[in-house]
């Protein structure tokens, strides 16, 4: 446990909370590409891409820690990101070029609206995090002022 | 007449109390969204009335004087309500504990930087 482990906590939210951002206007971005992967000689949609986290406290110390009900945990971690597996949405576009036999474009299992809600709890939290950085750093300047 | 009452020593246990909940909180908000993590909290005030006396058969026998960094004790928290994700960080009452143990921080260190200062004063003679 160091002096800055709460700032450090904060700062792995906010990394993480701007890799959600990022991995949401990837998502928004390419709302209408059909042409994501080339597999087997054909083109594939976009996927949408979800990112997972979790709890960062795999460590040995911070185990240890935890037997001994001492640990704080060391902030969040993403573990990977995710594509969405939900199939395809299929739109009557027979003037397309991507459009199969029948003359249904298969497009990206993007939903705007859904994207829109998780930036938004995105950006809550990433403004809940700095406000917690900035009361972590508060009390940092305020304990070196012990004794002046 | 000691120079150093207990004070001193209650107050830095006040301040690692403190910190240890400052960190708690932060890793609490920064897990806002991650599915399954159960919210932590810090128990302090009522281990510090229960402190474990060393049954000494001898005078030679140390006291458990070691456990002192016991007196904060990281659990989780219960009787919350779940998100879907498993989940159980109530966002509202971090930001307020969070609020609450920036001004109880100060409250304490401003009280042990003018306990230094009064005993700066004694040092010096009142001068």
């Amino acid at each position: 446990m160091t002096i800055f482990h709460s700032l450090n906590n904060s700062a792995s939210a906010l990394t993480a909370g701007r890799l959600r951002m990022d991995v949401i206007s990837s998502n928004m971005a390419n709302v209408d590409t059909t042409r994501g992967q080339y597999v087997d000689g054909q083109w594939q949609p976009y996927k949408r891409k979800v990112v997972t986290t979790q709890a960062s406290e795999s460590q040995f110390t911070n185990l240890l820690n935890r037997a001994m009900n001492q640990s704080v945990g060391h902030g969040v971690k993403v573990t990977r990101i995710e594509e969405d597996d939900s199939p395809a949405k299929l739109v009557y576009q027979p003037e397309h070029p991507d459009a199969n036999d029948q003359g249904y474009v298969a497009m990206p299992n993007v939903d705007p609206l859904k994207e829109m809600v998780d930036l938004i709890s995105a950006t809550r939290s990433y403004e809940a995090n700095v406000t917690v950085f900035n009361a972590s750093k508060g009390l940092l300047m305020k304990s070196l002022e012990i004794g002046k | 007449m000691k120079l150093f009452s207990g004070t001193i020593n209650s107050l830095e246990q006040a301040l690692k109390y403190s910190s240890t909940r400052q960190k708690t909180i932060s890793h609490n908000i920064a897990n806002v969204d991650t599915p399954n993590y159960k919210a932590k909290d810090v128990s302090f005030k009522t281990e510090l009335n229960q402190s474990i006396n060393a049954n000494k058969t001898s005078a030679l026998h140390i006291d458990f004087s070691g456990g002192r960094s016991s007196s904060v004790k990281v659990v989780n928290s219960i009787g919350n309500q779940y998100n879907h994700n498993g989940n159980n960080v109530d966002i509202d009452k971090e930001m307020s504990s969070l609020a609450e143990n920036q001004i109880y921080f100060n409250a304490v260190a401003d009280r042990i930087s003018s306990k230094f200062n009064s005993l700066k004063t004694v040092v010096k003679g009142g001068k």
